[in-house]
């Protein structure tokens, strides 16, 4: 029995040992159990959303622009469909073995080409498209669906492109689209639902921004939101199941207030020389032409251009880019003489009566220095009336002379000088209105007296663009009242008081008069223009001297270079005596404003009222 | 079977575990099903394993334990050289040699090292005296260092180290002495950096360096862990439902029909499911723990408890990977997970435990 005794003692060390090994596991499974609880349990929701996301895939859905609508509903710029062979650059390896591959069945232009191996780079680093060919033909487009099965990185798909039918006629107001920089992307995308996640494009150019223009200023409105598309994924990313669908909120479309005519009468008008014409409803202040020559068209800005062509543009001393009626600085010349008229009135400096004798110059007193006017001998005797008809500078010389200047700059200003006029123009220049703290900060001497008198002229270091011709314009023609200027349609427009103060509308009817007789009266500088319409226009004409001279023998000779001729300038409103619309025309080295300036204004002014 | 009188065509058998092993095969049946998005050939040959081994546990039952003690040296020389033939021959898949393909089926030999082993140092410790001297612990160590060095050349971390803690077991068990038991830990400790560099292959050493700090790779190594999960956690209380996994489904989970099952199940049947799991498990476990309390001899007792802690051993190396508290290394889970080898060990593990419990009184008269 001691073997006995032995198996008891040996049982019960046994069942010790593998109770303590069962106690130990059971623990063991025990903290399996609790974290299992803690994993669907406690945590339930963390993984519910990290299982969600994981079989989910989002991608956004770039919306279509709005589209532009001129005052009469015109269409001017529009969303087109096209066909577009698109290649997906991360795919492909040598990129000339892929040009050679299609050109065997798509003819490619040289352009094409170059566009391709341009972007080439940038766009297979980013995972982007790229557009190889737009517009297919159903031609082309067969003989790419015979092939497809061998091209993977290649497809053709309906994309939209940024169109307008009148591609060169409102370059400079509507401006173009192009891709946005990464800030720009990032700031679009923030919009998205997931602004991370890839886009199914509805623009052949993939990622589009206004960068000109009303495509700018309005790109917020214009660009609308971006919807949603959820895929199911499994785990290679490769999609399954459409899941849901929010469709993009297509943008909203801009109506402007620009008149097509208009610009049309504007572009046959200046011919393709350089200048500007800008016209403005009096009514609300919206702008019915803004037009810039020459010009460029969008349709190839917009939807790609080589950079040859680009260069070609950027080159060309015209600046084609430049938008001469919002940016060119021009001195506003004799066209400033009504507002030294009214300058006049109000500060008792003159009146209708006051008259003096011009000889063809004024002489400054303190140095004797000789400003001279642009009619040797002069104009005889001049009140304010004739002073505006004929032109005379010595009578505004000696306004000018006579005038404070801090009060002058203000009184301009009022105009709309030195300021910005329009509310929603892209990129518009202030001008300048100087005074004497401007000189003494930027040219480092003080104010002269001859720089009044210079000033009386709209000559010196006064400059004005287009816009704030127009806009002065409108004051005139409004008899001291304004709307802020603008491109668009708005219902609720306030007309507010210019605050001319110590001007009578007596004073308003003669100074309508003075400007009528411009053209109507036998000696008025513009009398040529009279039979060119059948209503009445007020108007003033100015012509900016670029170097300053003493005789008109000096400005033949300056003459031969077209650079340093005079700019023809003109504003004018009508009809008369209850006018409708505003307008300024610059004409760049045009030199006379009344003879050539003025034609371009009478035939936009024809076209708008008629 | 208390009062059954020995017959010649007697039937033994233990309805607890042939139950809950016949249960634990259809469940791991139906969730392999889900798992393996309903492909019949994976479902097909897995039956057709399951009732072979349902029916080799049976068979493997009925004669007396004292068979098994007179054949458990064969049966662990035969393991050794199979296991010496797949190093030689076997195929190799990710770098690692584990399959001897037999052509019908690819035999995973170091799974059946993990049952004889323990059934083998059983039998040797049978008629020693106890508690065990040097010699014989030595011998014993020397057995159970061969086998391990065996698999670990294969290489199979997980499969090795279940095979080394199956020795360990059989001989704590025997009444190995505490205070060797401490210094081999101590010993142990003191010699893992040597074991890290020499023992380990790199893809070892990086996965449990992901096991330790999964969210550093989230994509690289660290992705089974955090989908897996994912999966579990994704199931919440009551599952997302039977073939409903997208863990599973959408192939974000690894090795479903392996390694991975535990997940596929947590993710379908959630944590009700989780618990029916492991109640079945632990009622098995705590029927093996009465059994070799009950068991008629050292021989039985040791082989039923070394057995039964290889099976729980299993379960927790496994879970514990799919759960992420323990480092990623191929560990099926026991009549749940596809492969035939773990399988049919452990069918024929929970025949011999069977044919141990039930021949019993036999012994008496």
């Amino acid at each position: 029995m001691i073997d006995l005794q032995e198996r008891f003692l040996e049982r019960r060390s046994f069942i010790y040992r593998l109770f303590i090994v069962y106690i130990l596991f059971g623990f063991l499974l025990l903290l399996i159990l609790y974290q299992t609880f803690q994993l669907q349990i406690a945590n339930y929701t963390e993984y519910e959303l990290a299982a969600l996301e994981n079989k989910t895939h989002e991608m956004n859905i770039q919306p279509t622009r709005g589209l532009i609508y001129d005052r009469d509903g015109k269409i001017l710029v529009k969303n087109i469909p096209t066909f577009n062979l698109i290649s997906i650059p991360n795919k492909i390896n040598d990129p000339k073995l892929f040009i050679q591959n299609i050109k065997s069945f798509i003819e490619l232009s040289k352009d094409e080409e170059l566009i391709f191996y341009e972007k080439f780079r940038s766009k297979a680093r980013f995972n982007r498209e790229l557009v190889v060919k737009t517009n297919l033909t159903t031609q082309q487009i067969a003989r790419f669906e015979v092939r497809k099965h061998n091209l993977p990185n290649v497809l053709v798909e309906k994309r939209y492109s940024r169109y307008s039918d009148y591609p060169k006629l409102l370059s400079h107001v509507l401006g173009y689209i192009g891709s946005p920089s990464e800030g720009e992307l990032t700031s679009i995308l923030s919009e998205a639902i997931h602004p991370r996640q890839e886009t199914i494009f509805s623009y052949s150019n993939g990622f589009i921004v206004g960068k000109s223009g009303i495509e700018r200023t309005f790109d917020d409105t214009l660009r609308g939101e971006f919807g949603e598309k959820v895929y199911e994924v499994d785990a290679r990313g490769k999609l399954l199941d459409e899941i849901s669908l929010k469709s993009p909120k297509e943008g909203e479309s801009i109506f402007t207030s620009l008149d097509l005519g208009s610009h049309v009468a504007a572009n046959n008008a200046l011919k393709g020389r350089r200048g500007a014409v800008v016209a403005i409803d009096i009514d609300n202040g919206g702008i019915v032409t803004l037009f810039s020559s020459p010009s460029f068209s969008i349709n190839d800005l917009s939807n790609g251009i080589s950079r040859n062509e680009f260069d070609i543009l950027i080159n060309d001393p015209n600046k084609p880019f430049f938008n001469r009626a919002l940016k060119g600085r021009y001195p506003p010349a004799s066209t400033i003489k009504p507002a030294l008229g009214i300058f006049g009135l109000q500060n008792n400096l003159v009146d209708w009566n006051y008259s003096i004798q011009d000889p063809g110059f004024f002489t400054l007193p303190e140095d004797g220095r000789v400003y001279r006017g642009w009619k040797k001998g002069g104009h005889g005797q001049v009140d304010l009336e004739k002073a505006i008809i004929v032109s005379s500078n010595t009578y505004f010389f000696s306004l000018a002379y006579r005038s404070n200047i801090e009060e002058l700059s203000n009184h301009l200003a009022k105009l709309g000088f030195g300021k910005k006029v329009c509310s929603d123009c892209f990129d518009e220049d202030k001008g300048l209105i100087p005074n004497p703290q401007w000189k003494r900060n930027k040219l480092n001497s003080g104010w002269a007296r001859g720089d009044t008198v210079n000033l009386g002229v709209g000559q010196g270091y006064m400059v004005a663009t287009p816009i704030q011709l127009a806009y002065y314009s409108s004051v005139l023609a409004k008899k001291g009242f304004a709307n802020e200027l603008s491109l668009v349609q708005t219902p609720e427009k306030k007309t507010k008081d210019v605050n001319l103060a110590n001007f009578s509308p007596i004073d308003w009817e003669k100074l309508h008069q003075s400007m009528t007789d411009v053209i109507n009266s036998p000696i008025g500088t513009s009398r040529r223009l009279k039979d060119l319409s059948s209503f009445q226009v007020a108007a003033k004409s100015g012509t900016a001297e670029l170097v300053s001279l003493d005789s008109k023998e000096d400005y033949l000779l300056i003459r031969e270079n077209e650079a340093q001729r005079d700019h023809a300038i003109m504003i004018a409103f009508g009809p008369m005596p209850k006018p409708k619309y505003a307008v300024s025309v610059v004409i760049e080295n045009g030199e006379s404003g009344g003879a050539v300036a003025g034609p371009v204004a009478i035939a936009v002014l024809k076209e708008l009222v008629e | 079977m208390r009062f059954m009188k020995f017959k010649r065509f007697d039937f033994f058998y233990d309805p607890y575990l042939l139950f809950s092993i016949i249960l634990l095969s259809v469940v791991g049946l139906v969730v392999l099903f889900s798992a393996s998005q309903g492909d019949l050939n994976i479902i097909i040959k897995q039956s057709i394993f399951v009732f072979f081994g349902i029916f080799l546990m049976i068979c493997v039952s009925q004669p007396d334990p004292a068979f098994y003690k007179n054949l458990s040296a064969l049966f662990l020389v035969i393991s050794i050289i199979l296991v010496i033939l797949t190093i030689l021959f076997g195929n190799e898949v990710n770098g690692a040699k584990r399959w001897l393909d037999l052509g019908f089926f690819s035999l995973q030999p170091s799974e059946l090292i993990k049952i004889a082993l323990p059934i083998y140092l059983s039998a040797y410790l049978y008629d020693k005296s106890l508690p065990i001297n040097l010699k014989h612990t030595f011998i014993s160590l020397i057995i159970i260092g061969i086998s391990f060095r065996l698999i670990v050349f294969q290489p199979d971390l997980g499969t090795s180290i279940v095979v080394l803690l199956a020795g360990f077991y059989v001989l704590f068990l025997a009444g190995l002495s505490w205070k060797f038991i401490g210094s081999t830990i101590a010993i142990f400790i003191l010699s893992l950096p040597f074991l890290w560099n020499n023992l380990l292959a790199p893809f070892q050493r990086q996965r449990i360096a992901t096991f330790l700090n999964p969210d550093a790779d989230p994509f690289g190594t660290g992705w089974n862990i955090t989908q897996s999960k994912i999966a579990i956690g994704s199931g919440g209380f009551f599952g997302k439902g039977y073939g409903s996994g997208s863990q599973a489904h959408l192939d974000f989970l690894p090795e479903t029909k392996t390694d991975f099952i535990f997940a596929v199940i947590a993710e379908e049947f959630g944590f009700i499911g989780t618990l029916i799991l492991f109640a079945i498990y632990t009622f098995i476990l705590l029927r093996c723990f009465y059994l070799s309390f009950n068991a008629r001899d050292r021989f039985c007792r040791l082989t039923i408890g070394g057995l039964s802690l290889v099976f729980i051993t299993t379960i927790l190396v496994n879970l514990g990977m799919v759960v992420g508290i323990l480092p990623v290394v191929g560990m099926p889970l026991p009549f749940i997970s596809m492969g035939g080898s773990s399988l049919l060990s452990f069918y024929i593990a929970f025949g011999i435990i069977i044919s141990m419990a039930s021949h019993k009184k036999l012994i008496r008269q």
